[in-house]
């Protein structure tokens, strides 16, 4: 087994373990901290996978933002409203969570039927890359390509995200303001 | 194998730089508040009390590592790594000298931005784990101007790179001097590739980058949350903030972590903007001043002259302005900072369609 394989299967075992855990663990401050430990292990795989700027900006956007607001709302939310999640029905199978399970079966469906019937060896599109020379190595620059990609190909959606942002922002700034509302 | 071995050596060695660092950086620290407030500072141990600061580490080492028996044992004890470590691997990606960079990423400066930022997390994790309302305000404080000084700080980090043209910090060092593969302009006008020394720094490559330099010196502060934006431990508020409850050897990672940051934000400022390990001198007429003094050893030795210059003006800041009130405090981020830096990045982008 090569290094790089080695360090995949420690990094995906840590990133599924931690993922168990962040579900299934009745302390929620610390589920959210494991939730960093599994955000990190994929980061690491992101790596492996040649795609350090979607690794980076992972780390970026989740760890430093979303996870920090996570944690602030819960330490804005007292004490009590933590003890009453913690303190949840401990049967395993309830007429509650059937929609939940009924969901994760069916998407587990799905993803077993996918990986048995996709021959990820030699898959069309990516034998027709290789052989047009259209693939990246380690040493190559990969945010020139992200950023020209962004700006031709995938234009329109980059603007609606940056739409949907500029929406989101203006309610935040819409529901802090002071004063009389209508 | 000796290739991993190197790793090894190199990144021990730059944690024993850290750690020496901030020995010293204490040692100087209580000097210079010392003779700011008129005072003398330590003076009893050793010649002029420089042995002051390895006595306290001896010290702070055989303590008794207290925990709070309310507290989260786990978070309590991890805390001050992750604030540590952050900070630390920050330093992987920083060059030192021509050729000499731990680690040559294509990706250094985001890469860089992205693992401070985990010392939130680091300082959110102190300061619940402790279960103190100290420390759980201090730590929300803390978390809350990290973030807002983030985005001031990373729009003007973008206006360089839109001037440089690259996120890889040793390209961007080697732009400012005389061993620049392309050309360098002093304010968009001159060149000054073969000349080289202060004039091709960054900052007087564009007149804004000048002001972005402000802006990202002032972001800078309030991320290694030194005064005048030291809320998160204000001591006459806040006890000492998220890291009250600590003791001993977790005490002292704390404050190996407050040091490393200043020096890591203070290596990235010299780095983007005063000219990284390029020399200060420029070639005038036949002396080549600047030829003369670029090279592995002389870049360690600016970049550290540098970069210490850049903390000495932290320091020297931290003892001269008062603590700014919290909602001072965002009122400058948000309302000053902020659009100042969004004005640099868009005079950045005119500069490099019509000017360069």
């Amino acid at each position: 087994m090569s290094l790089a394989q080695v360090l995949f299967y420690i990094m995906s075992f840590i990133s599924l373990a931690s993922a168990l855990f962040v579900a299934s663990t009745k302390n929620l401050v610390r589920s959210i901290f494991m939730f960093f430990i599994t955000l990190f292990a994929l980061a690491g795989l992101y790596v492996l996978a040649l795609a350090d700027f979607v690794a980076i900006t992972q780390i970026v956007i989740y760890v430093g933002g979303i996870l920090v607001l996570i944690l602030f709302a819960f330490m804005l939310s007292g004490k009590e409203t933590l003890n009453a999640i913690t303190q949840q029905r401990k049967a395993f199978i309830s007429l509650r969570k059937i929609p939940a399970i009924l969901l994760a079966a069916l998407f587990l469906i799905v993803l077993v039927n996918m990986i048995f019937k996709v021959d990820a060896n030699n898959l069309a599109w990516i034998r027709r890359s290789i052989e047009a020379r259209n693939d990246i190595t380690p040493s190559s620059a990969m945010t020139e390509n992200i950023g020209v990609s962004l700006m031709t190909n995938y234009l329109l959606p980059f603007e609606a995200i940056s739409i949907l942002l500029m929406i989101a922002l203006v309610g935040a700034a819409h529901l802090s303001r002071k004063g009389a509302r209508p | 194998m000796n290739f991993y071995l190197t790793y090894f050596f190199i990144a021990i060695g730059l944690f024993g730089f850290s750690a020496l660092f901030a020995l010293f950086g204490v040692y100087a620290e209580r000097k210079v508040s010392a003779f700011i407030q008129d005072r003398l500072g330590p003076t009893e141990t050793g010649k002029y009390g420089s042995l002051q600061t390895f006595a306290d580490i001896l010290k702070m080492l055989q303590k008794e590592l207290i925990i709070p028996a309310a507290a989260d044992k786990l978070l309590f004890m991890m805390a001050p790594a992750i604030i540590f470590i952050a900070v630390y691997l920050g330093f992987a990606a920083l060059p030192w000298g021509p050729g000499l960079v731990p680690s040559k990423l294509n990706l250094g400066l985001y890469y860089v931005f992205a693992i401070i930022s985990i010392e939130t997390l680091g300082i959110l994790m102190a300061g619940w784990g402790s279960n103190n309302k100290y420390s759980i305000l201090g730590a929300m404080r803390s978390a809350a101007q990290i973030i807002s000084y983030e985005i001031p700080a990373g729009f003007a980090l973008i206006s360089v790179v839109m001037i440089a043209q690259t996120l890889n910090l040793q390209d961007i060092a080697a732009q400012q001097g005389v061993l620049s593969p392309g050309k360098t302009m002093f304010s968009g006008f001159w060149d000054v590739s073969s000349i080289g020394g202060i004039l091709a720094w960054n900052i007087f490559r564009a007149p804004h980058l000048l002001i972005a330099f402000v802006i990202y010196f002032i972001a800078s502060l309030a991320e290694s949350n030194r005064a005048p934006f030291d809320i998160p431990e204000a001591e006459s508020e806040l006890v000492a903030g998220f890291h009250t409850e600590y003791t001993g050897l977790r005490f002292a990672l704390v404050f190996l972590a407050e040091y490393s940051m200043m020096f890591l934000v203070s290596m990235i400022g010299v780095i983007l903007f005063l000219g990284a390990w390029n020399t200060p001198l420029p070639n005038i007429g036949p002396a080549h001043l600047a030829a003369w003094t670029t090279g592995a050893g002389w870049g360690i030795l600016w970049i550290m002259i540098k970069t210490l210059t850049l903390i000495g003006i932290q320091m020297w800041i931290r003892w001269t302005l008062p603590r700014l009130r919290v909602d001072k405090l965002m009122a400058l981020c948000w309302k000053v900072l902020t659009p100042l830096a969004f004005l640099c990045m868009l005079i950045s982008g005119i500069w490099r369609l019509w000017l360069m």
